[in-house]
């Protein structure tokens, strides 16, 4: 539910009950002035009464002609009774119609008898003046809420106009550019504190979302030179006549666990650039083209492990890929195919122009095929890999509209690369 | 020959020169920024190896002072990043070669002494070493005066050899040489093996002596001893 329906719901439900209670209210407040007013009418007319007794000695029906005003009845000797005020309905003389009065009745001796005197007033006016009162009082205060709902309707709109321009603001708002968060400086305190504190969370957010990819740069970066001064040592060391067998073997193996860690290094500085988005020229390269000048390149490798090459390219295969990223991902295609190859074994590439395939036979997958794209995952308990170039190959593929799938058959395995289905056309 | 080594990660700026001092090299050394800049204005250099990240200063600026001051050095940079826009820029401002850390020593020697061929006779000066004679610019080498004809690798893998003389090379350091970084260590060890063989098969049957021994099987030595 939105907020402003919402506010509405509980301002209308509000304002009925208020309404109900302030007309009740106001019907009884001008009840009871009406009666006050009535009363105290029908007490100055007992007052009348009385006087016109005094000096007459006697009542005469005649003097009051208006009907129904005065009732006076002897009544036998009773107590004094205080005087008592009470609503009476009483016939109209010309038609059947009951009519409201209110009577005063007292008893006073006239002539030395006791008489109940009864005093009526016509309330009928009064209603009368309560009904419009009423009825004008629910029509104002209907087109006030009326208005006051349209109005706060309207305000509101206005009012909450900065907040929902600030929710839309933040959904659009994408962490991983380098946009800031921009948001308005409404003239309200409010949003534009809310609007301030959202802004340096954003940066926030976006700093340290930045720093964090950054990090695994400057790391990667920072150890470089330690693992440069390692092997810088060790080849120093080597020089040494004097070394025993053993210490040679232990040399060696600091040496291969320094040049794996350099090019563990190198491949991770590799995908957190391409995560950070840092290659930014885009060229058009075949990549089809590319993959059989590196099969060519390595052919002396292929002649080692007595590879065959078979290269079916019908037609280019053409992507968008800055030429460092085509370089690896083509480096890493190969060696791959390369390096789970057995002897003898054969290599095929083959492009249609819409997909790229480079097969390799191979011993069957002892990993799950599915996670074979994870870093570190490593076929083979390989010392030589470090189990990061099938990552990297799909981080370009990626970060560049292309998708890169694996498919095994009858010992083959084949890394097919395709368009993503948007990028089509 | 003055090399001027700045580095300022000790060690490192150590190991470098001690390995070229052993070249007959004249080496020193500068840690910081202004260290270096101080010295390019008072010593003149045959070569320059700059890391690009000094505590107090980028190593690109020092390139630029040095190619204003004198432009016949030749300047290697050695760098953590191995970015190409560095490599690009580095190249744009003068400097001639790149290489990413880590690096092995005696493919810096390699590229220094390269550098250092190419600056001084144009690229135009045989290397000799003993009997064996090689012309850079035609890529022939001859030995006792026949020439004999090498592959590329093989080429490539004698002067690599020429130019750490009595140095042992490790395998890994060679196959990188050849191939590049991305070769795929299992199978270049093999193909070093079978170059490093059939180098020393085509030496011998032109009449040269052997000159290339495997050291503790972690790499090869080329020279007398």
């Amino acid at each position: 539910m939105k907020l402003l329906t919402k506010t509405n719901q509980i301002y209308l439900a509000f304002s009925l009950v208020v309404y109900l209670f302030a007309g009740l209210a106001f019907y009884q407040v001008v009840r009871f002035l009406i009666y006050k007013e009535v009363e105290s009418r029908l007490r100055v007319e007992r007052l009348d009464f009385e006087s016109y007794i005094k000096t007459h000695k006697s009542w005469s029906d005649t003097t009051y002609f208006v009907e129904n005003k005065i009732d006076v009845d002897p009544v036998g000797a009773r107590a004094q009774q205080p005087e008592t005020f009470s609503d009476t309905l009483i016939q109209n003389r010309y038609d059947s119609e009951r009519m409201p009065f209110r009577q005063l009745t007292f008893y006073t001796p006239i002539q030395g008898k006791l008489h109940r005197v009864a005093i009526r007033k016509s309330l009928i006016q009064s209603y009368q003046l309560i009904e419009v009162i009423t009825v004008t009082m629910a029509a104002c205060l209907g087109v006030l809420l009326l208005g006051t709902f349209w109005f706060q309707g309207k305000l509101s709109g206005r009012l909450w106009h900065p907040f929902y321009e600030t929710l839309s603001r933040i959904k659009r708002f994408n962490l991983a550019s380098t946009t800031p968060l921009q948001l308005d400086k409404p003239e309200i305190n409010e949003f534009r504190e809310l609007n301030e504190v959202l802004r340096k969370m954003g940066d926030k957010m976006q700093q340290d979302y930045r720093s964090l990819k950054e990090f695994t740069e400057n790391a990667s970066h920072e150890i470089q030179t330690p693992l440069a001064l390692i092997n810088a040592k060790v080849e120093q060391l080597i020089q040494s006549e004097k070394l025993t067998e053993t210490q040679t073997r232990w040399i060696e193996d600091i040496y291969q666990a320094s040049r794996r860690m350099a090019r563990l290094n190198q491949g991770l500085l590799l995908l957190a650039k391409i995560e950070n988005q840092q290659f930014t020229n885009n060229q058009t390269v075949d990549l089809a083209g590319l993959l059989t000048e590196k099969l060519e390149d390595m052919e002396e490798v292929l002649n080692h492990k007595q590879l065959l090459v078979d290269v079916k390219n019908e037609k280019p295969f053409e992507v968008q890929l800055p030429v460092p990223l085509a370089e690896s991902l083509v480096t890493n295609l190969v060696n791959n195919a390369i390096k789970h190859n057995h002897p003898e074994g054969r290599v095929e590439l083959r492009s249609d122009g819409e997909q790229l395939w480079l097969g390799n036979t191979g011993s069957p997958l002892t990993t799950d095929p599915e996670r074979l794209f994870e870093r570190f995952k490593k076929e083979g308990a390989s010392p030589d890999s470090v189990g990061l170039g099938l990552a990297i190959i799909r981080e370009i593929c990626e970060n560049y509209g292309l998708q890169v799938r694996y498919e095994e058959q009858n010992g083959w395995h084949r890394f097919c690369i395709s368009r993503k289905a948007e990028e089509v056309g | 020959m003055k090399v001027l080594v700045v580095e300022d990660e000790k060690g490192l700026a150590e190991s470098i020169t001690d390995y070229m001092s052993k070249e007959g090299y004249l080496c020193e050394t500068a840690s910081t920024f202004r260290e270096a800049d101080e010295r390019i204005y008072l010593y003149d250099y045959d070569c320059v190896i700059v890391d690009l990240t000094l505590p107090d200063g980028n190593g690109f600026q020092l390139i630029e002072t040095l190619k204003k001051l004198l432009t016949t050095t030749g300047v290697i940079i050695i760098s953590a990043r191995n970015a190409l826009e560095d490599k690009i820029r580095g190249l744009e401002i003068g400097s001639d070669d790149y290489l990413t850390k880590p690096f092995h020593l005696s493919e810096l020697n390699a590229r220094v002494k390269s550098l250092i061929r190419r600056r001084n006779f144009g690229g135009h000066t045989e290397i000799r070493f003993r009997e064996i004679v090689v012309n850079p610019s035609a890529r022939k080498v001859y030995v006792n005066g026949q020439l004999t004809v090498l592959s590329r690798k093989e080429y490539d893998l004698l002067l690599y050899f020429l130019s750490n003389i009595d140095v042992v090379l490790t395998k890994v350091s060679i196959a990188e040489h050849l191939w590049g970084d991305n070769i795929d260590s299992a199978d270049s060890l093999d193909m070093v093996y079978s170059h490093i063989k059939n180098l020393r098969r085509k030496l011998l049957e032109k009449g040269g002596s052997d000159y290339l021994r495997s050291v503790y099987g972690i790499g090869y030595k080329f020279g007398e001893s």
